[in-house]
C-alpha cells in the first residue's frame, strides 16, 4: 500500500496581515453573530404530542441525516485549515476563517441531533448499509494528501457544496411550521450564507492564478462530485432511492411542517442551483460538464 | 511545495467509517466545557479596549521589545492553528467521545481569537513581525509536534492529551496567569486576562478527559502516556517552545531574554527567569503530583538553568 504524504510546512516567514479583506471582514461577521444553540433556540418550546408516530419518527430520521451531513465538516474543516497552513503563502483570512465556520458547523450537527432527539430518538445510521458509502467520503485523506489540488477541493466544497446545502436550508425554512425548526434553520441559513460568500470570494481571489490545468483539474473534481456524491443521494436521499425510507421521511417531514420540501422541490432546487453553478463557474472560465446530470431523474 | 515523503502508516492511511454515529453526550464535564465555551465567546476587536492603548507611554526600546515580544506569542498560538486541528481529526478517526470533538472546534476557534489579539498588540507597539529577528531562534518557536503525534496511531489521543494539554498547556496556563498579576499596560493585562480565561478551560478539557479515561487503560497504555509526557517537557517545555530562558543558550536566546526583561520591565506583558524559574518549578511539581493517582510518574527533570528539580 502506498503510503499517504503530506505537504512540509515552512512556518517563517508567518503572515498574519489582513490579506483578503472580504474575507476578514466575513470573520468578523462570523464572530459578531456568535449564538448559543444550548440558550439560543427555545428547546422547551418544543411539542410533538401532536404528532403520530409515523411523522415523529419519519422527522426524526430527515434530522438525523442532517447531522450525518454537517458531521462531516468535522474532519473536513480542520483538515481543510492545516492544509491551508501547510502551503507557504496562502493568507491569514482564510484560516482564521475556517476556525469560526468549524465551531458554526459544531452547533449544527448538536442542533440537528438534539431535534431529532426530541422527536423520538435520533438514529445513528443509514437505513439502508449500501447508503453508508456515500458518507464516508473520508474528505480529511484526500485535502491533506499532499498531491489533492486544493482549490480544487476548495471549489467542490466551500463553493459549491456550501452553495447547493444554503438553497436547500433556505427552502427548508420557507416550508418550515414548527417554530423551533424555523429558528433553528434561520440559524443554519445565517451562517450557510457567510460559508458559501467565502467560498466564491476565495476562489475569485485564487483564480487569477490558475492555469488551464488548474481549471480542468476544478472542472472535473466539481463533476466527479456530482456523480459520486451528489447523484447517489447525499443531500437528497430520492436520488439514491426514491422509494427508500429516507425518501419517504421526507415527504412526511414536509407535510408536517418540520423544516422539510418534497422531492419535486427539491429537484427544481437542486437544478437551478447547478445552473446557476454552472454560469458562475464560467465567469472563472472553468467549464462543468452537465451532460447526463441534469435533468434529475427521480424515477 | 515541499513533500515530506511517508515512511510510516499514519491515521491518513485508514479508511473509516462514520458509523455507528453517536452524537450522544458521553462525558458531561467536557460536554458543559463544550457549552461553558459558546456561552462566553469574545472578539479581540471589539472587547479589548484598544483605545486605552498610549504608545506615547513607553520608550522605543520598550516597544521595539515588546513587538517581538507579541509577536513571538502570537506565533506560538497559531501553532493551535497549524497544529491542533489534526487532533480533531484524530478523536474522530479514533471515534473518542463525541465531546471531544465538538470541544475542539470552538478550541480552535479561541486559539485564532488569541493569535489575533497577539498580533493586534504587537501591531499597536509599532507592527508584527513575521519571523524571529534572531534566526536561530526559530527552532525553538516553531513546532511542538502535536500534528505529527496527532497523525500517528501509535500514539493514543491519551498520551498526546496529557503531553499538550495537561502538561504544556497547564505551564502555559501559570504563565498567563502571573502575567495577569504582573502587567501593568491595561490593554496587555485585558488581552492576558481573556487569554487566560479561555486557557482554564483549556487545561480542564485535558485533565477532564484523562480522568475520564485512565480508569480504563493497562498499565502499558498509561506507561505511554507517560512517556509523551516526559518527551514533551524534555523535547519542547525545557527547550524553550513557551520561554526563550529555557532554550539552549546561545545568541539568539540570549537576545530574546533580553527582549522579555525589556518588555517585562516596561509592564507590556512578559516575565523573565528570575519571576518565572519557580513558577516552572512549582507547576511542573504539581503536573507530577497530579498525575500521580493515575500511575504516571514523571522523573526528576535536569535543566542547566535549574538543576534538578
Amino acid at each position: 500500500m502506498q503510503l499517504t504524504s503530506i505537504p512540509v510546512e515552512k512556518r517563517f516567514p508567518l503572515t498574519l496581515r489582513q490579506s483578503i479583506s472580504s474575507i476578514r471582514e466575513l470573520y468578523e461577521v462570523g464572530k459578531e453573530q456568535r449564538w448559543v444553540p444550548h440558550q439560543d433556540i427555545n428547546w422547551d418550546a418544543l411539542d410533538f404530542s401532536g404528532l403520530d408516530e409515523e411523522t415523529r419518527r419519519a422527522a426524526s430520521l430527515t434530522w438525523s441525516r442532517r447531522a450525518w451531513i454537517e458531521y462531516a465538516s468535522l474532519t473536513e474543516t480542520p483538515a481543510l485549515l492545516v492544509r491551508l497552513c501547510l502551503e507557504a503563502g496562502r493568507e491569514s483570512d482564510p484560516k482564521y476563517f475556517l476556525t469560526v465556520r468549524n465551531t458554526e458547523e459544531a452547533w449544527h450537527i448538536e442542533c440537528c441531533h438534539r431535534y431529532a432527539k426530541a422527536l423520538g430518538g435520533y438514529i445513528d445510521r443509514p437505513s439502508e448499509k449500501s447508503m453508508e458509502s456515500v458518507f464516508n467520503q473520508n474528505r480529511y485523506r484526500k485535502v491533506l494528501d499532499a498531491k489533492c489540488h486544493t482549490d480544487a477541493f476548495l471549489m467542490v466544497h466551500a463553493a459549491f457544496e456550501d452553495n447547493l446545502e444554503l438553497v436547500l436550508y433556505r427552502a427548508y425554512l420557507l416550508n418550515a411550521v414548527e417554530p423551533v425548526a424555523r429558528r433553528i434553520l434561520e440559524q443554519f441559513v445565517q451562517a450557510k450564507e457567510r460559508h458559501v460568500e467565502f467560498g466564491w470570494l476565495y476562489a475569485h481571489e485564487r483564480s487569477a492564478l490558475w492555469t488551464d490545468t488548474d481549471r480542468q483539474a476544478i472542472a472535473e473534481a466539481l463533476r466527479d462530485h456530482l456523480l459520486q456524491v451528489e447523484l447517489r443521494g447525499y443531500h437528497c436521499p430520492w436520488l439514491a432511492d426514491p422509494g427508500g425510507a429516507e425518501a419517504r421521511a421526507l415527504a412526511i417531514t414536509t407535510k408536517a411542517g418540520l423544516g422539510a420540501i418534497s422531492a419535486a422541490e427539491e429537484q427544481q432546487v437542486f437544478e437551478a442551483n447547478l445552473e446557476d453553478m454552472q454560469a458562475r463557474l464560467a465567469e472563472l472560465g472553468v467549464s462543468l460538464d452537465l451532460s447526463g446530470i441534469i435533468p434529475l431523474t427521480r424515477d | 511545495m515541499a513533500v515530506e515523503l511517508a515512511e510510516r502508516r499514519t491515521i491518513l492511511d485508514d479508511e473509516e467509517s462514520i458509523f455507528p454515529l453517536d452524537l450522544e453526550t458521553r462525558i458531561p464535564k467536557i460536554r458543559e466545557l463544550y457549552h461553558m465555551a459558546s456561552a462566553k465567546q469574545w472578539d479581540p476587536k471589539a472587547d479589548i479596549d484598544w483605545h486605552m492603548f498610549d504608545p506615547s507611554a513607553y520608550t522605543e526600546e520598550q516597544r521595539f521589545a515588546a513587538r517581538q515580544y507579541w509577536s513571538r506569542r502570537a506565533w506560538s498560538e497559531y501553532g493551535a492553528i497549524s497544529e491542533s486541528p489534526m487532533l480533531q481529526i484524530r478523536f474522530c478517526h479514533d471515534k473518542c467521545e463525541p465531546d471531544l470533538r465538538l470541544f475542539f472546534t470552538i478550541r480552535s476557534q479561541e486559539e485564532s481569537r488569541h493569535a489575533e489579539a497577539c498580533y493586534l498588540m504587537a501591531q499597536a507597539l509599532g507592527g508584527y513581525m513575521e519571523q524571529p529577528v534572531q534566526a536561530d531562534y526559530e527552532g525553538s518557536v516553531a513546532t511542538h509536534g502535536v500534528r505529527k503525534m496527532a497523525l500517528d496511531p501509535s500514539i493514543s489521543v491519551e498520551a498526546i492529551l496529557a503531553a499538550l494539554v495537561c502538561a504544556a498547556e497547564e505551564i502555559a496556563f501559570d504563565v498567563f496567569r502571573h502575567l495577569v498579576n504582573i502587567t501593568r499596560d491595561p490593554v496587555a493585562n485585558q488581552i492576558c486576562t481573556r487569554i487566560m480565561r479561555d486557557e482554564v478551560r483549556h487545561c480542564a478539557f485535558g485533565w477532564r478527559f484523562l480522568d475520564h479515561r485512565i480508569p480504563h487503560m493497562s498499565p502499558d497504555e498509561i506507561k505511554v502516556v507517560e512517556n509523551a509526557v516526559v518527551t514533551m517537557m524534555e523535547k519542547v517545555e525545557l527547550n524553550g517552545y513557551h520561554s526563550a530562558w529555557l532554550a539552549p543558550d546561545n545568541p539568539a536566546s540570549r537576545a530574546e531574554m533580553e527582549v522579555d526583561r525589556l518588555t517585562w520591565e516596561a509592564g507590556l506583558g512578559s516575565t523573565i527567569e528570575e519571576l518565572e524559574k519557580p513558577l516552572f518549578v512549582d507547576t511542573v511539581q504539581r503536573i507530577r503530583r497530579q498525575m500521580e493517582p493515575w500511575g504516571v510518574h514523571l522523573p526528576l527533570f535536569n535543566h542547566p538553568k535549574i538543576g534538578e528539580f
